[in-house]
């Protein structure tokens, strides 16, 4: 059967407009830390101030990779990543624009929350990071590489509510890595890697 | 099997058949939710002791990377030839097609868009042309139409180069090619055949599994008519074709299977001299490695040999014959060759475009790298700092070499 089907065009006139500067070849220019900081105020409602999140259920930014900021940042605008918060923030934004907004918060420093892990998933955690190979992508002290985010220091909450939403398939994954990786978690691993994680210095 | 229980369930449903269709619709639906996910199809195959390996395969740079942060005084072509930047600010670019007009198209894998860029008297322009696509790789331009494969169908745009800022409504010209959402090697790459028919793979849903009767293929589809037509088995993943300009014949590029070492087996380049060859996948590889599970009681005798061995885990992408009259006489109906990889060895090579060349009879007679230089630290993570992907000849016989990874566009030029 054959029918003819429309594809829909970039959708907002302005969007558009913007997308097509970004794009125009030889303006691309080196990720503008300034101008990220300029454009990241916007952020800090919820994810603190310099990408420090204050909210257990909301990320720090402050220190991640750039290419996990700027990544994450893509997939919510295209909405391959859909949240009620973060879609309508990213859809904005040109490919400058989150490049440096991911170079400002990659070059922050990030305060830790003020979380103690209790004394028995301080000794199970690294035990569940080596099993459940956590170590492999996000490297030996978890702090994250290329498209691959620092999980050391992150708000609990947010960490378990990501590992749940992995494990019920339902968080987006560009390469399925992580939904596979989630499958073999319990209810009680959640609860031992997210306290352990937010913990790490 | 316990989840078979919801299958039986659906034919038990109300006889109306509209009903019944929901029926099933809802409970495939909750079946599909029950199973634990699969191990991401790059890690399908490995070893217990391959578990712990920190082999990974790189992800693009998904925003574009400005030149003006990269290391462009590395790369190296030969001598009298030039290579600088097209342009840039086409993130995550992918396959290149070229129009009758000279736009030049560019596809995404794990974007959802096809720009069209546009030389505006010197000054480039990009379009986004098409969006909201579904891992649209493959594109072919031939006669005013540009067609784009995308996982689960092919669509038509006629006369698109008049209607590049209002892109006309996409036709159909084959669908359903994705029944099962399979996993794996979903992309497709796309080409318009001397005869006139797209030629396209549908990869293996893995590393190395039994594909069914549709996988693991070269196929071919009749844009006027939608009849489909397989023309190659046993090949694991092609993202490259070409015909050689003197016999016709279809040459394409294949990614062999990963984690059984560093070193074996090779990725491979074939040439189809007849319909219906048999290039071995998932039972023998590279023409002479039995595979160590499927390769049991089978043998490579069986199967079709590849027309080249082009290196371990190197990628082959995108690969074009020189038709062009800018570079040296020598370099005419040569094969071009861009290799995306390795991420699949503890020692990285690759990340160049390698030349091949081929004699009367279809012999390749020998292989050397054309375009070096973006990978810097063979140990690194990543080693690299950009990625070839495809190539296009250009009408003034320049050449144009893509790059996902930073979503830039390179031209390759020769003055004597």
């Amino acid at each position: 059967m054959t029918f003819t089907v429309v594809v829909p065009r970039a959708v907002a006139a302005p969007l558009a407009a913007a997308l097509l500067a970004a794009a125009s070849p030889f303006s691309a220019r080196a990720a503008d830390i300034a101008a990220g900081e300029q454009k990241a105020q916007a952020c800090a409602a919820c994810h603190g101030a310099s990408g420090n999140s204050a909210n257990p259920a909301v990320p720090s930014l402050a220190g991640q990779p750039a290419q996990f900021i700027a990544t994450q940042l893509v997939m919510f605008r295209e909405g391959q990543r859909k949240d009620a918060q973060m879609s309508p923030m990213a859809a904005g934004l040109t490919n400058t624009d989150l490049n440096n907004i991911a170079a400002y918060f990659a070059a922050q420093k990030l305060s830790p929350p003020k979380h103690s892990t209790t004394a028995a998933n301080a000794e199970a955690g690294p035990r569940l990071t080596q099993q459940y190979n956590c170590t492999q992508c996000h490297g030996p002290g978890l702090l994250g590489q290329q498209h691959i985010p620092r999980l050391a220091g992150q708000q609990m909450e947010y960490l378990r509510t990501q590992l749940r939403g992995f494990k019920a398939s339902t968080r987006f994954d560009m390469d399925g890595q992580m939904t596979s990786a989630a499958q073999a978690l319990t209810e009680a691993d959640i609860a031992v890697l997210a306290d352990y994680l937010s913990g790490l210095k | 099997m316990a989840n078979c229980a919801g299958s039986d369930q659906s034919h038990k449903g109300p006889a109306r058949p509209g009903w019944a269709f929901v029926a099933v619709l809802l409970t495939a639906q909750a079946w599909a939710q029950t199973p634990p996910a699969a191990a991401p199809s790059w890690q399908q195959g490995r070893s217990a002791e391959q578990a712990k390996s920190t082999l990974h395969p790189f992800a693009p740079h998904l925003t574009g990377r400005a030149s003006s942060e990269l290391p462009l005084d590395k790369l190296k072509v030969p001598a009298g030839f030039k290579i600088e930047v097209w342009a840039e600010g086409v993130p995550e670019a992918r396959s290149l097609a070229l129009g009758d007009k000279g736009t030049v198209f560019v596809s995404n894998r794990n974007l959802t868009n096809v720009y069209a860029i546009v030389d505006n008297g010197g000054k480039r322009e990009v379009k986004k042309l098409l969006t909201g696509m579904k891992t649209p790789n493959g594109i072919a331009f031939s006669k005013g139409t540009l067609y784009v494969a995308e996982r689960h169908r092919i669509t038509r745009y006629d006369g698109i180069e008049n209607n590049l800022d209002a892109a006309p409504e996409a036709k159909v010209v084959i669908d359903n090619l994705d029944p099962s959402q399979q996993p794996g090697h979903f992309w497709k790459y796309l080409a318009m055949g001397p005869d006139g028919k797209l030629y396209f793979n549908v990869g293996a849903p893995g590393n190395i599994v039994l594909p069914n009767y549709n996988q693991a293929t070269v196929q071919r589809v009749d844009p006027n008519t939608g009849i489909l037509e397989t023309v190659a088995h046993g090949v694991r993943n092609s993202v490259g074709m070409d015909w050689h300009p003197a016999t016709k014949q279809l040459w394409f590029t294949n990614h062999a299977r990963d984690w059984i070492s560093d070193d074996l087996p090779n990725d491979t380049l074939h040439r189809l001299s007849r319909k219906n060859m048999h290039f071995g996948y998932p039972f023998c590889h590279q023409g002479d490695l039995p595979d160590p599970e499927y390769g049991k009681g089978r043998s490579c005798k069986e199967f079709d040999a590849p027309a080249a061995k082009l290196g371990p885990h190197i990628a082959p992408l995108g690969m074009r014959f020189y038709t062009g009259r800018m570079f040296p006489a020598e370099y005419r109906n040569s094969l071009f060759i861009a290799m995306h990889g390795s991420w699949n060895r503890s020692t990285k090579h690759g990340y160049n475009v390698m030349r091949v060349t081929v004699d009367g009879t279809g012999k390749v007679t020998g292989m050397k790298p054309f375009l070096e230089g973006f990978l810097t630290d063979d140990k690194g993570d990543p080693p690299m700092w950009g990625r070839p992907v495809d190539l296009l000849v250009m009408r003034d016989g320049a050449m144009l070499v893509s790059d996902d990874y930073n979503g830039i566009i390179y031209r390759i030029s020769y003055k004597k």
